[in-house]
């Protein structure tokens, strides 16, 4: 990251360009107070006596802080970013933007009610990442069909002839997330055991069907648009998305492995979590030969870094869990803190890193604002420092405080071996916070502030389409 | 190359109807399967004290540091006999937790019958496990300048209690250790009914 890189404006209708700019301002909103709020539960590890009110307890926060992360700040700056995508790959403005406006309404206010009423003590049984209650989860669902109507008709209206790429995956989440909500949502076949069966279906279907189909697709899209050259493989995308439909969704049952769950059922999902392999590799691979040779392009622009952390991570955070699922490494690793690093490392190193990409790819073409330089590699460089220090210190945490049971000590020297790790692992959490702060100063630049436009705008020669 | 799919409606429709049968598959059916399983012989469902304690320990987000899944593993053999089917019965909505920042609850009534210490450890952790990180709960409880009749008063270690006054229970306090004090597993050797 150099020199001020070299950046055509897209001429996006003003409308989508405000559109596209409040779905990525409220995205950091949620960003900025639910990663204060995981910094807060980071801290009490080594301090449990901080911050007593049963407001600000461990229990009510700590889901404040996964739903907001999912559903207020990665769901709405990934499907932000995917309505604008479906516009810039169709060569036409964005369809219906009162549906996206609406969409982004509901987003917002069932991130309000469930932020709220969780912090109340008012949830759906402790359920990870569906702990909102029924009619905040219906309020956030409407605002997944409403934004992907949005892209459906924008692509169905497209000029260009093919359906690129990058829109396969993305409508593909838009199109398996309502389904997975519903499904969530009915109580009646989740009684004891049954809802076991249903909350493991959920938990990686929430990250594997939505938010890493979502995250694929702007890859899809923002990777070769910065190269300036097509993805290498049109058919190893095809490959991956339908690897990825077919195979995650079995999955599930390996979030319990040694429960009571049929034995035979967990098997399938330690089987088919080998397959992941396949669109996990296929997906890295082609994005790794787009990039191949282009070192120099990708230090010269704000973006490209973003974006090969985040496939670094996509790949080696599902392969860790691939690994992770083998029960004989499960005896060890489940219930420890490696499981929190294998979550940071996929929902933070791949989908938030592939969000912050994507956001300094196309917001600055959009709105012609530039983020600041030094800013921004502050940010890359916190938050890349801080997910890598906090996925090593709870990776060896973990795996210390998995030996420690199985050396069959007292569960408190499993505690006491922790702690130093998880103390690492606040000071990285500030670390990355630091990065969030510096990141909503950027989209302050990129968005709002005055008088950005006309700085560092060098003639460029003209692209080539992305979908070329 | 496979560019077939050029009506975004055809691409919406194929993959909605194989992500549905998949949903149906791998997560509805044994979702209505497995409500069914019937409780372990000698399991009786929670009191309606129990209950509201259970309801306490769900709103407070016990879980997201203590499990409730013994498994047939050698390192969890000291928080009881390995779950069952039959085990979670009653339990809606499910407790079975990823996470062991705590130890495993499935038979902490079994393990630790002292009402009293579960009321110390909740009103101040420190003051019983040097060393542990879990929150207190000092909102369960009320602190009176003195004790009126028919009150509990819990006996907090000294330098772990109000600068003035005493701590007695509250019906949240009472009801949450009813439900930790029902925590115990019943044998499987009774199912033979010898
Ligand atoms: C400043 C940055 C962050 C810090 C300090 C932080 C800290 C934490 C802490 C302390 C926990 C609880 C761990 C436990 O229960 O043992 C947690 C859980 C979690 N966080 Fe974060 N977090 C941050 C950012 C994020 C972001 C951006 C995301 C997602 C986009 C995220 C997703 C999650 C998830 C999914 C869990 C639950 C993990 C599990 O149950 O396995 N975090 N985080
Ligand atoms: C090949 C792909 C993947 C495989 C095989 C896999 C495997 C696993 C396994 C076995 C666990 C359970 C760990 C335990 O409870 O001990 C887990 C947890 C988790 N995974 Fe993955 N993972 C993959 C990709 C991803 C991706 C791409 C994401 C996010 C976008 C993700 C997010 C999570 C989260 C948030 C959890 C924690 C849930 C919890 O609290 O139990 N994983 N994964």
């Amino acid at each position: 990251m150099k020199s001020a890189s070299l950046v055509v404006r897209d001429n996006a209708e003003p409308e989508d360009v405000a559109l596209f700019s409040s779905f990525i301002a409220s995205a950091t909103f949620w960003l900025l107070l639910t990663t204060a709020v995981g910094l807060l539960l980071s801290f009490k590890f080594p301090y449990p006596d901080w911050a007593t009110s049963p407001f600000l307890s461990f229990g009510r926060l700590r889901a404040i802080h996964t739903n907001g992360t999912f559903y207020g700040w990665a769901s709405i700056a990934l499907s932000g970013t995917a309505i604008y995508v479906a516009a810039r790959t169709s060569g036409i403005g964005v369809s219906n933007k009162w549906l996206a406006w609406l969409s982004l309404a509901c987003y917002n206010l069932a991130a309000i009610c469930g932020t709220i009423t969780l912090d109340l003590g008012i949830n759906y049984g402790d359920q990870e990442y569906r702990e909102w209650v029924w009619w905040v989860k219906v309020i956030f669902l409407l605002g997944v069909l409403l934004s992907g109507l949005t892209v459906v008709q924008t692509v169905a209206n497209r000029v260009e002839r093919e359906i690129y790429i990058s829109n396969w995956y993305t409508i593909g989440g838009f199109v398996f997330t309502p389904i997975l909500a519903i499904v969530a949502i009915i109580p009646a076949y989740q009684v004891g055991l049954g809802q076991v069966a249903v909350q493991g279906f959920f938990m990686h279907n929430a990250v594997g069907m939505w938010f890493t189909f979502l995250a694929l697709g702007i890859t899809y899209y923002a990777l070769p648009k910065l190269l300036n050259r097509p993805i290498y493989s049109y058919a190893l995308g095809v490959l991956g998305f339908w690897t990825n439909l077919v195979f995650y969704p079995v999955i599930g049952a390996h979030h319990f492995e040694f429960s009571p769950l049929p034995w035979w059922f967990q098997t399938l999902a330690i089987v088919f979590s080998v397959g992941m392999l396949v669109p996990v590799w296929a997906g890295t691979a082609n994005f790794a030969l787009t990039m191949r040779a282009r070192g120099e392009t990708v230090r010269r622009s704000y973006a490209l870094p973003f974006i090969v952390v985040g496939v670094a991570y996509y790949f080696l955070g599902s392969t860790q869990g691939t690994v992770e699922a083998f029960r004989s490494l499960q005896t060890i690793w489940h219930f420890t803190s490696f499981t929190i690093g294998h979550s940071h490392a996929t929902m933070y190193g791949f989908i938030t890193f592939i969000a912050w990409g994507g956001i300094y790819a196309l917001l600055p073409r959009a709105t012609g604002k530039q983020p600041s330089l030094l800013a921004t590699g502050l940010h890359f460089w916190f938050a890349t420092i801080g997910v890598t220090a906090y996925v090593i210190a709870l990776s060896i945490g973990g795996t210390i405080q998995g030996l420690t049971w199985a050396a069959g000590n007292p569960f408190i020297a499993s505690v006491d071996a922790a702690a130093p790790f998880w103390v690492a692992r606040a000071v990285a959490g500030s670390l990355m916070f630091l990065a969030h702060i510096i990141f909503a100063y950027n989209v302050y630049l990129m968005t709002l502030a005055p008088g950005r436009e006309s700085d560092h705008w060098e003639p460029q020669k003209p692209e080539r389409a992305a979908t070329a | 190359m496979n560019r077939g799919m050029n009506n975004v409606w055809s691409l919406v429709l194929v993959s909605a109807i194989v992500y549905a049968a998949l949903a149906i598959l791998m997560g509805v059916v044994p979702g209505m399967v497995l409500s069914r399983t019937p409780p372990t012989v000698g399991l009786h469902p929670y009191s309606v004290q129990e209950q509201r304690g259970r309801d306490i320990y769900v709103s407070e987000g016990c879980e997201y540091c203590h499990t409730q899944n013994v498994r047939p593993l050698k390192q969890d053999e000291v928080f009881g006999r390995p779950s069952t089917a039959g085990d979670y019965a009653y339990d809606t909505p499910e407790l079975l937790g990823d996470h062991r920042n705590g130890p495993d609850l499935t038979n902490i009534g079994g393990r630790q019958p002292s009402k009293i210490w579960q009321y110390i450890h909740l009103w101040e952790p420190r003051s019983v496990v040097h060393g542990s990180i879990m929150p207190r709960y000092t909102w369960l409880f009320a602190v009176k300048p003195k004790a009126d009749l028919g009150d509990e008063v819990v006996p907090i270690p000294s330098g772990f209690g109000p600068a003035q006054g005493v701590v007695v229970t509250t019906t949240q306090s009472r009801d949450l250790v009813s439900y930790l004090e029902s925590l115990k597993q019943v044998s499987l050797t009774k199912r033979t009914g010898k």
